[in-house]
This record gives C-alpha cells, structure tokens and sequence, in this order.
C-alpha cells in the first residue's frame, strides 16, 4: 500500500516535472523566440533626417558678374536684379561688379559685330565656366541687349536695366520652370520632358511604306551619328545617351487624308487633321519594338510619305494649314515625327528617288529633342535680341540652367520618395527593409544633404551629380522588390495562420498550469482519488 | 420713389441673376481632368476550361480600350488561361461574347503580358507598385505617373473580402487598399477607375483609403454575380452578365463620344445583372455625371506641332571614336555535326 503510494507520488512528480517543462519550453523560450523571429524586419531608419528635409535650403547659389563702363550704371544694374531676385527660393544670385578696362572698352565699341565681341570678352573672362554668366555694357547695341549662346549678356546703357533683368529672369535663369520644377503638380515643362533618369536610349526609325515604289536615299546611321550624336556630346554632363537608328520597311498608316487643289508644283497637297496623328504613334509602336531597352526610349520617327499621297500637310485644329517649313509634330515624353514628302520632280521618274533634307530633318528632331530633354524655349522679350540657334550645340547658359532645372528636380523626387516611404513604412506594418534598401536610403540621405550643401556652395555640376544619386538611391530604395517580401504574409491574416499551429499545443500546457502551481505549493492534487 | 424702387429691384434682379450663374458655374479644372495619359490594367484571375467567360469578360475590355485608342503599350494584360487554343475549343481562335457568335472578342491581335502562371498575386502587386526584379522588361512594367488614369478592371472567383487568383492563392481587399496607397504615395496615378466583376465582389472596394479612385462592383456583399448564358457548343457559361452589358455598352462609344461616367455606372440595372452593381465614389473628387468615360477608356496623346526647325548652317561631324575594324574577314565554319572533341577523353580513356 506505501509502497503503491510512494509510486503514485513519484510518478505524479515525473508527471508534473514533465509539464513544467512544457510550460518552461512552450511559454519561457517559444513564445519570446516566436515573437522575435516573427518581427518585421526593419533596419533604423533616420526618420528625423527624412522629417527635416523642408527646412534644407533649396536654392542654387550662382555667379553674375556685372561689367560696365563707369560704376553708376553697374550699380543701377545690380539693384534692379537683387530687387528682381530677392524673393526667388529657387536662385540666389552672388553679383560681383566690375568696371571694364579702357582698354576693353574701347575694343568692345571697336568691334564691329557682336559675336567679335563676345570673342573679345572671352579673352580676358572664362566664359566656359558652368553656373556663371556676364552683363557686360556695350554702348554700340541696336537694341537693349544682345544673347547668343555664350555666356555673355550685352547691353546697352543704364535705360536697359528693365530689359537686362527680364532677360536674365525670364531667358537665362527661366524661374518660373525652376520652380515647376519642384512644385507639387507638373507644369507644361514637365509634362513635356522626360522624368529624370541617368540615361536614355535614342531610336530613329526611318518609316517606309512602300520600297517597291519609292528609294529613299538617306544614311540613317550617320545622320544619327553625327547630327543627334553631335547634339547629346553637349549634354554628356547630364546623362548618358545610346543611339540607335532602324528601317521599318511596309508600315502603313491611313491618315484618312483629304485632296486639297492648290497652286504648287504638284496641283494639289493631301490634308491630315491634327487629331489623327496620335494613331500614328500607336501604329509606331508596334513595330518600332523601343521597349527592348532598359532605358526609356526618346523616338524619333521619319516617315517616308508615298507618292501618290505626296505632299502631306497637317491641318491644326481650326481646319488651317499649319505653317511651318518642315511637317513634324510631337508627343510629350515619347518623341517627335517629321513626315517627309518626295517632291514632285522626284516622283516623275520612273522610279521615284526621294532624298531626303537631312539638314531640315535633323534640325527639327534636334528641336523637339531639345523640348523632350528639358531645355524650355525662351520667350520673347521686347527690346531684347536672341540670336537664333543656327547649329545642333544648345547655348551654354541653357545647359547651366538645365542643369539647375534637373537638380531641383531630382532632390525633390528624392525627397518626396523617401517622405513617401517613411509614411507608409508608418501605415503599412508589413513592409520589409533589409539591409540593402537601408543603406539606400541612408545614401539616398546623405546625399540629398550633401547636394543641398553643393547647391548653396554654387558647385553646380557636382550638385547635379549628388542630387541624381540620391533620386537613384531613393528610387532603388521605394522601388526594391525585397520590400514585399511579407507579402503573403498579411499582418491581418497572421492569427488566421498561427491559432491551428498553436492552439493544439497551448490547450493542454494552459490547462495544466493550475494542477502545476497546487503542485508546487505542496497542496495534493488528487483530494478524493485517496479516499 | 417709385422709380427708385424699380431700379434698385431691376438691379437686385440682374445682381442676383449674376450670381446664380456664377454659382452655377463649376470651375473648368474640376469638369476637366488633367491627366495625360492612360493605362490599363486587366486581369483575369482564373484558368481551366469552366472558367472559359472570365477570359471572355476581360477580352471584352481589353477589346474596348484598345479600340477607344490606349495603345498596347499602355495596356497591361494578364491572363492566366488561354482559352482560344483550348483543345476544347469548337472554334479554335476564337472567344466569343455571346452563344451567337457575336463579337469574337479574341479580335486578331492579343497582346498578352503576363500569362498562365504568372499570373498571380505576387506579381500583380509588383506590377501596380512597381516593386518588379530588375530585369523585367518595359512591357511587363507600369510605367505610369502622376498624369495617369488607370482603368483596373479584375474578374475571377471572390469572397468576402478577397479575390482567387488560380484556385490556390488570393488577394485580400486590404492588400490591394495597400497596393493602391503605395502607388497614390509614389504619385503613380492621377485618378483610378476601378471596376471588378467577382461574387460578393464589393468587398473588394471596401478598404480602399487612397484619394482619387472610383470604384464599381458587379455585386453586394452576400451576392454572387452571375453568368449570362451558355453556349451549347462548348458546353459552358460563356459570359458574365454585369460583363455582357458592359460590352453592349461599350461598343457604342467612340473615341469622341460625350457619354458620362454615370451612365456606365448604371449600365447593369438589377433587372439585367441579377445582382446589384455597386458604386463607391467617395474617394472620387469629381462628380461621375460630368466625367467623359473616355477618360478611362480612351487615351489622351497630346500631340504638339513642330514649326521651329532649327536651321543648321553646317552639318556637324561627330568625332568618332577610334575603331580598330579588322579588314581581314571573319574565318566561319560548320561546327561539326557531332561534338566529338568533347567526348574524346573517353573515347581514349
């Protein structure tokens, strides 16, 4: 009998030593360890830094330098434009005054054009900086002031300050587009141009409906090569740019064109209406094959009109002839067509030979490249005289203020990214950032700093440099695909995955908890099975 | 006095009339959307051979939209059965709307971007965050911005709260709320319109909480959406009602039709559908009576004329790169028929 007893007891001690370390197992180390190894995963973030990002300052600091004949004149100058530019958050200008040597002066009103002149200050000013530019006075001026593509400013006298400070406002600097360019919607520049990115791929696609009829002689490869090629050398600075040209042969479209009689050389040219041409770009499409490339596509498009619908014109959408020396249209963020027609004379051959105005062509693609890319073309500006571009080159001070344009945006981009990812990260618990997309954005930080430290400085390409490494990295970073590594494991259905995992399991432990604790305090468990 | 009286009433009169036109008046930019340009995204979420109509419900949009003008470019197309190859299929290529041969709704181009397998929950929510791996091609990818309208339209088999993709995963209305939050924060759209035919198929609406999204449902909560009618000689359901009116609907748009986004709204009255359509537009800032539908189904390609040709004076000559171009012509040869130098060591060993 004591025996038998002395048996229960040991066997309910096992029992209850059994228990206790299923409890010690189950609650003391699996619930902790289920709890860290279930945890999102998140690095520290520096959300304070990501917070700060309105209080940075945003504005480009820039060189001006004023050059005029006697200190009066300067001085009137350089007031008009600070007043003009105070309350600019998007350019801080520094103007330093100088007053032109005698002997400047008098080669300045030697000269007798002004590109001689522009030559003449070159010598003794470094015109090839970025972000700097020159007023420079010079009194023999037809009108108010004088630009070309250096980065020198003429102008007259003191009675041209107005003139000066709307130039450099509303041409040079372009404010209003700076400030497009971070402000909350896009505004036409921006619609227009491509969103930025460290390259782009450049495609032209000679388009030629029908070979059997019409030989089209153009070297494509070289006009690409030399023409566009020529172009982006410029704006290397900016991004990287692959060419590429190709030749879809039998691509048809209908352009549902009306015969118009008239005087030319043919009797009659066909009408195309303006809302018929965005079919064209989706007839392109599917054949020019320009997603291939990783990098967006910029495409350009030359289509060979046939003889029989020869010439074409495109009609604007009040039914008038659009006039214009060349017939090309294009389409914000995709790229620009030029419909070329063989003209008359080369139609009556026997066999139509159709060589194209590559001059004409180019400089039209080089123009709406120039729109796609960002450079904005300048208002005109009463009493002052733009030279006309008259080569492939942009001006220098364009590609400046491209630059500035392309900084502000991308620090913005960047910026607004990483405040977008900080909130979500806030509303959304089941995004995951591991160590890579951690150290983006922390890169993505750090370099937004360092190009907000760079744009005050005035060290404008290097700034652009920081700022576009940052939009990479805060791209990267929002658009990694580690980032819904959870994803199919929503926070809402956890306890939909673990309760028949563990309720099995837990049911008994619980249970037996309160036998556990009787047990250790010594009190008998098993009151009546005794008796 | 008398005089006086009338004129400051004529006055009162012409006061009061001006500024109930000027009330009347909404301002332009709320009647005009400024989006530009728009994106489809149509997914059918179901394969084999009984789930024939859900492919004929999304080829009946995909059909639409692109007739409406959005490019296949901008269309992204996901189906994860092929039903047009189908051993089964009496007709092969085709997929018809209707028992009576119709429309073939299959039409003669189908750009499919994502097929079979890849259709799934994984990759659908890549693609609207546009979380995708690296090398995903452009096509596969929705390269939208904050100028775009996006048309959503999802069918398949649903719940309550969560639409099947492939008989063995689903998606729940909270992580398609989230998606869509992720994609309002990156500025990925300018306005969604979100249509989804499933059973119980606004459950899936219900959760959204990014701005600008109107969203409409084939059915309520609790009610199942159901087919049209079978097709004898394929032996199944060939559409989906809510589907069906929608397609009737649709192709009497064109691209410069007036008709409103109310109007689609009401296409499937409860006499037709069976079920109730559901309609949420509180997220929605404009009214759906003044929203052209081409605005979601339709394409905006602005397109600006050229007339500032740059007059280049001399032709430019880039410099080119020095090219070590070999003159000798490549050697080619056959390879030979069987490797045999590779097996060579045993032959030897």
């Amino acid at each position: 009998m004591a025996k038998q007893e002395r048996k229960g007891e040991t066997e309910e001690s096992n029992r209850m030593w059994a228990s206790a370390s299923f409890v010690g197992v189950l609650i003391i180390i699996g619930l902790p360890l289920w709890w860290k190894t279930t945890e999102v995963y998140r690095v520290s973030l520096p959300f304070d830094k990501i917070s700060s990002f309105d209080t940075l300052p945003h504005a480009i600091t820039t060189e001006l330098s004023v050059l005029a004949n006697d200190d009066a004149t300067a001085t009137e100058i350089i007031g008009l434009i600070e007043h003009a530019f105070k309350d600019s958050d998007v350019i801080k200008l520094k103007i330093s005054k100088s007053i032109i040597s005698k002997q400047l002066q008098s080669t300045l009103e030697f000269v007798a054009d002004e590109a001689e002149a522009v030559e003449e200050v070159g010598v003794t000013f470094d015109l090839t900086q970025h972000n700097s530019f020159y007023v420079v006075q010079r009194k023999p001026l037809f009108q108010d002031t004088w630009l070309a593509g250096d980065r020198v400013l003429f102008f007259r006298d003191a009675k041209a300050a107005t003139t000066v400070v709307e130039t450099l406002k509303r041409v040079v600097y372009q404010t209003a587009v700076l400030e497009g360019a971070k402000s909350e919607t896009a505004d036409v520049a921006r619609q227009t141009r491509f969103p930025p990115g460290a390259g782009y791929h450049i495609v032209l696609s000679v388009v030629h409906p029908n070979p059997e009829a019409l030989d089209v002689e153009l070297d494509a490869g070289e006009a690409v090569e030399d023409y566009i090629g020529s172009f982006v050398d410029e704006l290397s600075v900016l991004h990287n740019f692959t060419l590429k040209s190709q030749w879809l042969h039998l691509l048809d479209f209908d352009f549902q064109a009306k015969e118009v009689k008239d005087t030319s050389e043919w009797g009659r040219h066909f009408s195309v209406r303006t809302e018929r041409l965005h079919l064209l770009l989706t007839r392109l499409e599917e054949r020019a094959a320009t997603h291939v490339s990783e990098l967006p596509t910029l495409n350009l498009a030359l289509y060979a009109v046939r003889c029989q619908a020869a010439p074409l014109i495109i009609y604007d959408l009040n039914d008038k002839k659009v006039s214009s020396p060349v017939q090309a249209f294009m389409s914000p963020k995709w790229g620009g067509v030029v419909l070329g027609s063989p003209s008359a004379g080369d139609c009556r051959h026997e066999r139509a030979i159709w060589r194209p105005n590559v001059r004409l062509i180019m400089g039209t693609f080089i123009s709406q490249l120039r729109k796609l890319l960002g450079i904005t073309d300048a208002e005109h500006i009463t009493g002052a005289h733009l030279e006309p571009l008259r080569s492939v080159t942009p001006r220098q001070w364009e590609i400046d203020n491209l630059l500035r344009i392309r900084t502000l945006e991308q620090l913005t981009s960047a910026e607004r990214t990483l405040q977008s990812l900080a909130q979500l990260l806030g509303e959304i618990s089941n995004i995951v950032i591991n160590d890579d997309v951690g150290a983006s954005i922390n890169s993505a930080v750090d370099s937004i700093q360092r190009a907000s430290e760079l744009m005050q400085k005035g060290d404008l390409v290097e700034a652009y440099k920081m700022s576009q490494s940052a939009f990479l990295a805060a791209e990267t970073a929002f658009m990694e695909p580690s980032l819904l590594a959870l994803l199919y494991f929503p926070d809402d259905q956890k306890y939909a995955i673990y309760i028949p995992l563990f309720l099995p399991i837990m049911f008994p432990v619980v249970l037996s908890l309160k036998n556990l604790l009787l047990w250790f305090r010594g009190k008998p468990i098993h009151k009546e099975k005794t008796d | 006095m008398y005089l006086n009286n009338v004129i400051s009433s004529v006055l009162l009169l012409i006061a009061t009339s001006f500024s109930i036109t000027s009330c009347a008046e909404i301002p332009e930019q709320f009647l005009k959307s400024n989006h530009s340009n728009n994106w489809a995204v149509l997914v059918d979420t179901s394969r084999f051979w009984f789930n024939y109509r859900h492919v004929a419900n999304v080829l009946s949009i995909y059909r639409s939209v692109k007739r409406l003008g959005i490019p296949d470019s901008q269309i992204i197309l996901m189906i994860s059965d092929d039903m047009a190859c189908n051993p089964r299929n009496p007709r092969p290529a085709t997929i018809f709307n209707n028992a009576h041969e119709q429309i073939n709704v299959y039409g003669d181009d189908v750009e499919v971007d994502y097929r079979g397998y890849e259709v799934s929950v994984e990759n659908f929510v890549r693609l609207l965050t546009g979380r995708v791996p690296p090398d995903t091609p452009r096509s596969k990818r929705l390269l939208t911005d904050e100028g775009s309208n996006i048309l959503i339209y999802l069918t398949g088999h649903g719940g309550d709260g969560f639409l099947k993709f492939q008989d063995s995963e689903e998606i729940t209305s909270q992580e398609l709320a989230d998606a869509l939050e992720q994609m309002w924060q990156k500025r990925r759209y300018n306005e969604i319109f979100f249509i989804i035919d499933t059973c119980q198929a606004s459950s899936m609406y219900e959760k959204f909480y990014s701005p600008n999204i109107l969203a409409t449902a084939s059915s309520l909560v609790g009610e199942d959406s159901l087919s049209h009618h079978v097709d004898s000689a394929i032996g199944v359901y060939i559409i989906d009602r809510y589907t069906y009116y929608v397609l009737e609907f649709l192709e009497n748009v064109h691209p410069n039709s007036k008709r409103s986004m109310s109007e689609f709204l009401a296409v499937c009255p409860k006499s037709a559908c069976l079920s109730t359509v559901g309609v949420r537009r509180d997220l929605f800032k404009r009214n759906p009576d003044k929203v052209p539908i081409t605005d979601f189904f339709g394409s905006v390609r602005p397109v600006i004329i050229t007339t500032d040709p740059i007059n280049i004076l001399d032709a430019p000559k880039r410099k080119k790169k020095p090219e070590n171009k070999t003159k000798v012509p490549e050697k080619r040869e056959y390879l030979p028929q069987f490797p045999m130098h590779l097996v060579q060591n045993t032959r030897t060993g």
